[in-house]
């Protein structure tokens, strides 16, 4: 059981549910960034996906009560946002997604400082900063200057200062912007460990791989409305194979097409996926009610942004 | 035969949760002012940034010496007359000190807002449990707490060494100068609120430190030049109220209304109007800079 010094904040830790949205709305000006937004997301490692304009941010703002919104209702860690946004800010932490560092401080002050903006107490917070710094990997660089600071370095103080505190949740808004490949896969591997020590991270990115390779739950944006929220292993990953066949493949594609798989063929190799029907054996009963015999066969992963994309697509079908 | 030293083992500190107490608003507040003394101050900072701040505390600190020691000679040699009548006192100080905290106040305005706005540390403030007044008001009472010991420790030190030096015993002269202990921080509070809200108001808009505290020191200069125009040369109606952009000498003219001083020879009084008008003006200007404070800061947030 963790604890957050006052009776009230000692059960947040059996709150399942990390956000809950009704109908949230934002505006700037004309442009809507957030059109009926309706979620419910349990605790983990959740991701924020969606193109640049999508809402990300402004949802995230929204949630920690940085903005107002023009309509609907929100939760966070199941105290409603438009009454309760100071206590939320002591359970949460916050990677904005531009500069927040100030350069002419060095790194354990300034993540000491953020401690202290949370509420810890000085000692407390000078004790927590150089644990955290050593947990990012800049505890040989904690007194250095921040001005004097590499994107990577930069980019591991300003997660550091967004959990120095020890928060329910951190929101990472684009942790890996800007960063080179070996910065990357650093910073997700910090963000991925975060999991491990109970702090519920929401994850916001428009690289979907970085989402892929570090979250359990994914909620896409586009244009301002969810379009997806849910496990990222419902998103039809698996569900797709490749089968390169002996012979004409067009029957087998119209046999399978006609049981309503989605197929497409190039040559003699046909991709198949089917929502929710066991692809292998409808490509089997496929092959045996065509005669085909196979020359090869693969699993191919759905990659979270053919899903995204499909989603999108889907989601414009209805509109 | 020594027993095997124990073998060296790997601690992976691994992740701690904090367990104590969180002050949350208020600690929030409480961690603000400091933070705001410290930037001003160039604690925890560069050693350059220590200079400027610093020079001008000492500035202040070695001219309430010098006046001191002239006091002491003077005691010393009995030209009580001297002492009474022509050395400086504590309004005379402030004529000199108020100089030098015009260029401490240019200095601190700006430094504690324009960084945070300007390299985006606001959003990490506005995610903590700090609301935006919260935000403005702990660096307004770090900027007040940073003015008021500019004018007051001296002022105090100054108090304590005339006491101390006076050959009626220092009791005595306490007592016979028992009105210094509501003129000094009255008239401390003016140059604070009359200097600091031109100061808010120009580092609300202008995005350099540097900058805004030029721009500051010109408008306090050029103003009190364009006052004296209006007050001698124009003579269209209504040109008397630009002795109302007198920004710099407002607090000097309530200054020296509060010792008992003559009011005469400042732009105020020489357009007719009475030293309260002044006092007024410094209130309205006050307003017009915490209301323009809240609204852009409340619009960036």
């Amino acid at each position: 059981m963790r604890h957050h010094g006052t009776a009230s904040r000692a059960s947040f830790s059996r709150v399942t549910s990390l956000i809950s949205t009704r109908n949230l709305t934002h505006s700037y000006g004309d442009i809507k960034a957030l059109d009926g937004v309706t979620l419910e997301v349990p605790r983990g490692k959740i991701g924020l996906v969606g193109a640049n304009g999508a809402g990300k941010t402004t949802l995230i703002r929204n949630l920690l009560g940085m903005l107002r919104p023009a309509a609907g209702h929100m939760e966070v860690l199941g105290m409603p946002v438009s009454r309760e946004s100071l206590d939320i800010r002591s359970l949460v932490g916050y990677m904005p997604e531009g500069n927040c560092l100030p350069l002419d401080q060095t790194a354990a002050d300034f993540v000491g400082y953020a401690a202290e903006l949370a509420g810890l107490p000085t000692d407390a917070a000078r004790r927590r900063s150089s644990e955290i710094l050593f947990l990012v990997g800049l505890h040989e660089e904690r007194f250095r200057y921040l001005g004097d600071f590499s994107t990577g370095m930069f980019q591991r103080v300003k997660l550091a200062q967004a959990i120095v505190h020890d928060p329910e949740v951190a929101f990472l808004d684009e942790p890996a912007s800007g960063l080179d490949p070996e910065g990357r896969e650093h910073m997700l591997d910090l963000i991925r460990r975060l999991g491990d020590f109970g702090i519920s991270v929401v994850f916001s990115s428009h690289i979907l791989s970085d989402i892929e390779e570090t979250c359990d739950w994914v909620v896409m944006l586009d244009g301002g409305r969810v379009i997806r929220s849910g496990p990222i292993g419902d998103l039809g990953i698996a569900e797709s194979l490749t089968v390169e066949v002996l012979g004409d493949p067009e029957p087998a594609a119209r046999w399978m097409t006609e049981r309503g798989a989605t197929v497409t063929f190039a040559g003699a190799t046909l991709d198949v996926r089917t929502a929710g029907e066991d692809v292998f054996t409808l490509v089997r009963d496929a092959l045996v009610a065509t005669n085909l015999g196979v020359r090869r066969l693969s699993q191919r992963a759905v990659t979270l942004e053919e899903a995204f994309i499909r989603e999108a697509q889907e989601e414009e079908g209805h509109d | 035969m020594t027993d095997r030293p124990a073998e060296a083992v790997i601690v992976d500190r691994g992740y701690r949760h904090f367990e104590g107490i969180r002050k949350g608003r208020r600690g929030a507040i409480g961690a603000v002012v400091r933070d705001g003394l410290r930037r001003v101050l160039g604690l925890r900072r560069k050693g350059r940034r220590k200079i400027l701040p610093w020079s001008l505390i000492t500035m202040a600190l070695i001219s309430v010496a010098v006046l001191s020691a002239l006091h002491y000679a003077a005691n010393r040699v009995g030209v009580t007359d001297l002492v009474a009548d022509e050395l400086p006192h504590h309004r005379e100080y402030f004529e000199f000190i108020s100089r030098v905290a015009l260029l401490f106040i240019a200095l601190a305005t700006p430094e504690l807002l324009v960084p945070d706005r300007e390299q985006g540390v606001l959003a990490v403030y506005l995610s903590r449990p700090l609301r935006t007044i919260d935000y403005l008001a702990a660096k307004a009472t770090a900027l007040g707490i940073l003015i008021l010991g500019f004018f007051l420790i001296p002022q105090t030190i100054f108090h304590l060494l005339l006491g101390l030096f006076s050959p009626d015993g220092f009791t005595t002269y306490m007592l016979d100068h028992i009105d210094v202990l509501w003129q000094v921080p009255a008239t401390s509070l003016i140059y604070f609120v009359g200097y600091a809200s031109i100061a808010l108001i120009i580092a609300t808009l202008i995005p350099r430190v540097g900058f805004a505290a030029g721009i500051f020191l010109g408008v306090m200069i050029m103003f009190n030049a364009l006052s004296g125009f209006f007050v001698e040369f124009a003579d269209f109606a209504g040109s008397e109220y630009g002795a109302l952009l007198a920004f710099e000498s407002h607090p000097h003219l309530i200054r020296d209304w509060i010792f008992g001083a003559s009011t005469s020879g400042y732009p105020m009084t020489r357009a007719g109007f009475e030293p309260w008008v002044a006092l007024v003006t410094i209130v309205a200007i006050a307003a017009v800079a915490v209301g323009m404070a809240w609204n852009r800061y409340r619009r960036l947030s």
